[in-house]
């Protein structure tokens, strides 16, 4: 098995697309460096010093708004909001905007997740396909292993890809971050409300877990991009559904989530899991819990469909 | 000489069309046998069959002891096979490609991998990318990917596709040395007959999934065959021959009959003692060809009828 895996590796890094994608991650974030830098040094001006006025003064606008709205989620997101404003006050500790370091960079890379999700997609599509396509599927399917194994280690390779690429991000990053912004507070903490608390968090803790939160729906999409090609065997239409649906996906599926109740059980209502570090929910009754069965449901059905169809068509491409 | 490949009535049937109907043969270890057949037979359909990529509707594939059925992987891992054309991948170099197969297989060192290289001739390209490989080249390393693991069981589907005069002789050395060295059982197929006669001990005929007939290339072996004798008295010779018990019948200017060799030359000494002029004594040999032929053509015209 170790050895299917190997040689899926080997094909994969062998690919000069590889290169290419890797190369995109990293000059992409080093841009956004520079970019942010920009930023920043334009709005040096308006002084940061006084930051706890500046949250005192968000925390007068949320409690008006407060007021005035009806919507669930929003009331509960700013009541977050007020809590861990406050929370800052009186603790002395300031937002990430106030001393600009590595660890807000990373942060705001996180955002390039994205890309990390359209290149696992683009090899979840191809590493099928592209064995029919190349008519190669022939010489490997008449190896000593049965074909669920050959298909398994397939997939690992696609989840080990993902877990690759999010690291190269993750580095530059923090390398990128560290080059333009200094180190900063190594013991910086991050704030969650959870409970109607709020909690300190180790910094570096939370955005391991904000990297590979915000890949489960890369992870799903992925793995449904491996069940068309699988099924279909090509790999066009696989890259087609599953970019298309990781861009919009979740725009579609928050403008449903404001009229239909049954929302909360498709696919990209529960991806976000962030709305549970950040302690305010899409919709009501949805629990960490309740998003990681959905989840796994959805995950299931995808490499079932796969595996079966896989080890039960005969193959004469 | 035992069986390494046994089929037991396979079948095939893909969308209620029966591709293969009751197909059983054997292939022992140390011979060669061919698969002969006009296009769309059913042999690339049968080879997909033995080596799993195809399920039998029914029937049992037998590799050498092992069902294939019943444990795939003990199965298949005797085989070396290339269905249709070798697929390689291309964006890695020769070696690359053997070391994706050396991985899979239990106890393949590097010395066999040179050993293979060497045998196969592509000592001086092994490094290159597999795309800038000659049709030929991949043949080659095709073979070479098939024999890594010391199978017991090879089987090409055309192998000479696409190969030059020297590359098909080179082949048919190849096949015939590791099946009479080695003791392989080996399973080509074809639809070229002249290929087919020097490459291989025994020619199976498939037609319309069918096998019409299996049989020796060579004739040796066949104890009496049909002569045709040419004489002036036609009747008289008969009469002897018939007499003596002789499977004789009247042909063309002479007669046919069916003689072993060391019969020839009693039969030409009684002839002479009863005056009977010779003028022709030859073998009508029905060559393979002729029966290839025959049997196609029977079956095409009773598939048009
Ligand atoms: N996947 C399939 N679906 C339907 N019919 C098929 C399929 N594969 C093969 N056939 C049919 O089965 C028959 C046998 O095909 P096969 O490829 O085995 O022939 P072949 O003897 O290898 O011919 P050739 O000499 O052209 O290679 C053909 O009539 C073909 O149309
Ligand atoms: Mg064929």
């Amino acid at each position: 098995m170790l050895n299917l895996v190997k040689n899926e590796s080997v094909k994969l890094l062998k690919r000069p697309s590889t290169y290419i994608m890797i190369a995109l991650i990293v000059v992409g974030t080093i841009l956004f460096g520079f970019l942010t830098q920009w930023l920043h040094s334009n709005s040096k001006n308006d002084s940061n010093n006084d930051w706890k006025q500046g949250l005192q003064q968000d925390i007068e606008l949320y409690e008006q708004e407060y007021e005035n709205t009806n919507e669930e989620w929003y009331k509960n997101w700013m009541e977050s909001q007020i809590a861990i404003n406050q929370y800052r006050i009186e603790n002395d500790i300031p937002p990430s905007y106030v001393d600009y370091s590595m660890w807000s960079f990373i942060d705001e890379s996180s955002l390039m997740i994205t890309f990390v999700g359209l290149f696992v997609i683009i090899i979840a599509s191809g590493i099928v396909a592209n064995e029919y396509s190349r008519g190669t599927i022939k010489m490997l399917l008449v190896k000593p292993y049965k074909r669920w194994k050959i298909l398994l280690s397939k997939y690992i390779t696609v989840i080990l890809s993902l877990l690759f690429l999010l690291a190269i991000l993750f580095i530059t990053a923090a390398i990128t971050g560290a080059l333009f912004f200094g180190l900063g507070d190594t013991n910086a903490v991050y704030l969650t409300y959870e409970n109607g608390q709020v909690i300190e968090q180790s910094l570096l803790l939370y955005l391991i877990k904000l990297y590979v939160l915000s890949s489960v729906s890369t992870l799903l999409l992925a793995t449904m991009a491996f069940m068309i090609s699988a099924v279909f065997r090509t790999s066009g239409l696989a890259v087609g559904i599953s970019i298309f649906l990781l861009l919009v996906g979740p725009i579609i599926t928050s403008n449903l989530a404001n009229h239909f109740e049954w929302t909360k059980y498709t696919l990209f209502a529960n991806t976000d899991l962030m709305q549970y570090l950040e302690g305010t929910v899409l919709m009501d009754g949805m629990t960490l819990e309740f998003s990681l069965v959905i989840l796994a449901i959805h995950l299931i059905l995808f490499l079932a469909i796969s595996f079966y169809l896989f080890n039960k068509r005969d193959v004469s491409a | 000489m035992k069986p390494i490949i046994e089929l037991r009535n396979v079948s095939k049937k893909i969308r209620n069309k029966q591709i293969i109907d009751n197909l059983s043969f054997k292939v022992m270890a140390g011979e060669v046998l061919g698969f002969l057949g006009p296009n769309g037979a059913g042999k690339t359909t049968t080879i997909r069959m033995i080596t799993g990529l195809m399920k039998v509707s029914s029937g049992e594939i037998i590799i050498n002891g092992t069902n294939l059925k019943q444990d795939f992987e003990k199965a298949i891992s005797q085989i070396g096979a290339i269905v249709e054309n070798p697929e390689l991948y291309k964006f890695l170099t020769g070696y690359e490609n053997l070391m994706q197969a050396a991985r899979l297989y239990k106890g393949v060192t590097k010395e066999k991998i040179n050993q293979v290289v060497e045998m196969v001739g592509l000592k001086d390209h092994i490094h290159n990318k597999v795309k800038t490989y000659s049709l030929g080249m991949r043949q080659r390393l095709g073979i070479a990917l098939c024999l890594l693991h010391d199978p017991k069981v090879l089987i090409l589907d055309e192998p000479t596709n696409g190969l030059d005069p020297a590359g098909i002789k080179e082949i048919r050395h190849y096949l015939r040395k590791l099946a009479h060295e080695n003791n392989l059982a080996i399973l080509v197929s074809s639809h070229l007959l002249s290929e087919m006669e020097m490459m291989c001990d025994r020619i199976a005929i498939i037609q319309n999934g069918k096998l019409v007939n299996i049989q020796r290339v060579k004739e040796e072996e066949v104890k009496t065959r049909p002569y045709f004798i040419q004489v002036d008295k036609i009747t008289s010779a008969l009469n002897i021959l018939q007499d003596a018990g002789y499977e004789a019948n009247p042909h063309e200017h002479g007669i046919e009959v069916y003689l072993e060799k060391k019969q020839v030359p009693e039969i030409i000494q009684q002839f002479v003692q009863q005056n009977i002029l010779i003028y022709e004594v030859k073998v009508i040999s029905k060559s393979l060809e002729d029966r290839f032929l025959e049997i196609t053509n029977d079956k095409a015209v009773t598939s048009h009828a």
